[in-house]
């Protein structure tokens, strides 16, 4: 299976048009005021997509397709947006009444209409008919959320085997309501996409993978570099490469107030890396960094720019070394902003020469979610393409 | 194909959110919101005879001939407007709010011509000097994030930072 760029623009559009059917579906039939707000095309495995749900104690609503085009959509929600989203449809009712029947029941509801609108719209670019089956609700109970689309959407059924996921978030009525909308295709079914938006330049799966592997090594290193530094037992949570409209990367994120640093890196590729920490995390690092001191201002920064720079060289240097080549690293700059604006300018810079980023985005944490770090890289997408077939199979 | 501007839906929780490279209209006292603002320009106008506003969040300056309009500022002002003129807005009535537009990071693809954010603000007075609309406040430049708020009946811009909290322009 290739993938080049055009056709992952294919993809994003589709599934941004779709989403938004999906979004405009739930408008009309609850009358809350559904918004896109970022579409995604991830290249994650198995475990990647499982261990997300786990996280986040995800409940949702599974719905096969069949026909023109086969895979697996599924609804994603927090147990607390099921909750209001039911209460939004039916006022008055207690959304966990009768051992949670009802909610299940509006739930596949919602679902069969937003992921019916959804696929219809896949259906009609690629000018075929598409078959849908009836929803399926899955709670956190249940071991591997994506245990029973193993079968189509994940071809060998590997836990590490790659594969393209694609991730809408909505918003619902003031941000109380948030959920993911998720599609997995099968790998002949990526093919049928691909033929039909052309292939030119088109690179063999395996690279993406190869890089994505990459990515989650340079995380894992970085993971470990603040754990020698400070002490603070971290993890990687999560750590994608997914394709986005550049609009989308900002949006990404939220207004909360984050602190970190923000580096430019050079060489092939070169790009933007950011590391944010919310403000509890900051405080940690300052105070392990910075044992039995008060520090002043000043020093909270240089020691937060510190652990920027361990953080980006771990992330970084395995990617050097993987590409045969050689990534300089700017003096890291000290943020302490609105999230979505701190990486707002990053993305436009990029926006000047391209419409779609390959966004990078690792997640670095404690067990009892103390600290968390966030590491976003947006790599010039020209570039990546020749670091990508710098690691192609044949190259 | 303009998959990319989202299509406002009625608003009937008085809040429209207005994404990244997007604009919205309100003619019934909704509130319209945007996050997130670095080197992009938010441009609130305001008809005050009729209540209706609008609010865009422009990332680059000016379009070429096929770029997507609503991510460059000169081109989302004069949708924006054409929009609000639909409903029943006059341009001669109109009055703009802008904020954004800072410089965060020096950043060494900056060429002379200034950053992003400081032509992002020259690009918005240029385009609302081209329809006559005269800027009546302003909270543009520096080196800090915005998100904002637009009250359409009003016409009031909260704008939010993260260390000098929300002020109304």
């Amino acid at each position: 299976m290739n993938l080049d760029v055009r056709s992952l623009r294919t993809f994003s559009r589709l599934a941004h048009s779709g989403a938004e059917k999906a979004a405009g579906s739930l408008t009309t039939l609850a009358g809350i005021d559904t918004y896109v707000n970022v579409t995604k095309v991830e290249l994650g495995t198995k475990s990647d997509v499982e261990s997300e749900f786990a996280e986040r104690d995800l409940v949702s609503v599974h719905i096969g397709f069949s026909g023109g085009l086969d895979g697996h959509t599924v609804l994603a929600f927090s147990p607390e947006s099921a909750e209001r989203l039911v209460d939004a449809l039916m006022p008055g009712i207690d959304a966990t009444d009768a051992e949670g029947e009802l909610a299940e029941s509006s739930l596949k509801e919602v679902a069969n209409i937003m992921l019916g609108g959804f696929i219809d719209g896949w259906a009609d670019y690629l000018d075929t008919t598409v078959d849908i089956t009836t929803p399926t609700y899955v709670d956190d109970e249940n071991d591997g959320p994506l245990d029973h689309i193993e079968a189509e959407g994940f071809e060998n059924g590997g836990d590490d085997e790659h594969v393209l996921v694609f991730r809408n978030q909505l918003e619902a009525a003031d941000n109380a309501i948030e959920f993911d909308l998720y599609m997995v295709p099968t790998a002949s079914s990526i093919g049928t996409i691909v033929e039909a938006s052309g292939d030119d330049g088109a690179l063999p799966v395996e690279s993406f993978a190869a890089f994505s592997e990459m990515i989650n090594d340079g995380a894992n290193q970085a993971s470990e570099d603040i754990t020698a530094m400070t002490g603070i037992d971290t993890t990687v949570e999560v750590s994608r490469l997914s394709f986005v409209p550049i609009e989308g990367v900002p949006m990404s994120l939220t207004d909360a107030v984050r602190r970190g640093v923000v580096l430019e890196f050079s060489g092939t590729p070169s790009g933007y890396i950011a590391i944010l920490f919310d403000e509890p995390s900051a405080e940690n690092i300052a105070s392990s960094l910075l044992p039995g001191m008060e520090g002043d201002e000043a020093m909270r920064q240089s020691a937060i720019q510190e652990i920027g720079n361990i953080t980006t060289s771990g992330f970084l240097d395995g990617w050097a070394n993987a590409l045969e080549t050689t990534i300089d690293i700017s003096p890291p700059k000290h943020v302490h902003d609105i999230g979505s604006a701190i990486i707002d300018p990053l993305a436009t810079d990029l926006a000047q020469s391209q419409e779609y980023a390959f966004l990078i985005d690792s997640t670095i944490r404690t067990d009892d979610d103390e600290f968390t770090c966030d590491i976003y890289a947006l790599p010039d997408e020209t570039e990546l393409r020749k670091a990508l077939k710098q690691l192609s199979p044949a190259a | 194909m303009q998959v990319y501007t989202t299509d406002t839906p009625a608003a009937r929780s008085g809040r429209i959110k207005v994404g990244i490279a997007d604009f919205a209209v309100s003619s019934d006292e909704s509130t319209l919101t945007t996050s997130g603002l670095g080197s992009c320009i938010g441009v609130a106008l305001y008809d005050p005879e009729t209540g209706i506003s609008g609010l865009a969040h422009a990332m680059l300056p000016n379009a070429d001939d096929d770029s997507e309009p609503a991510k460059f500022v000169d081109t989302s002002v004069e949708l924006l407007l054409e929009e609000m003129r639909a409903v029943g807005a006059d341009t001669d009535r109109i009055v703009a709010k802008i904020a954004g537009g800072s410089t965060m990071f020096d950043f060494t693809s900056a060429d002379g011509d200034g950053s992003i954010g400081d032509r992002n603000v020259a690009a918005t007075r240029t385009a609302l000097a081209g329809f006559g609309i005269d800027v009546v406040a302003e909270d543009v430049g520096g080196s800090h994030g915005r998100s904002l708020e637009l009250e359409s009946e009003t016409g009031d811009l909260r704008v939010r930072s993260a260390k000098s909290g929300t002020h109304v322009l």
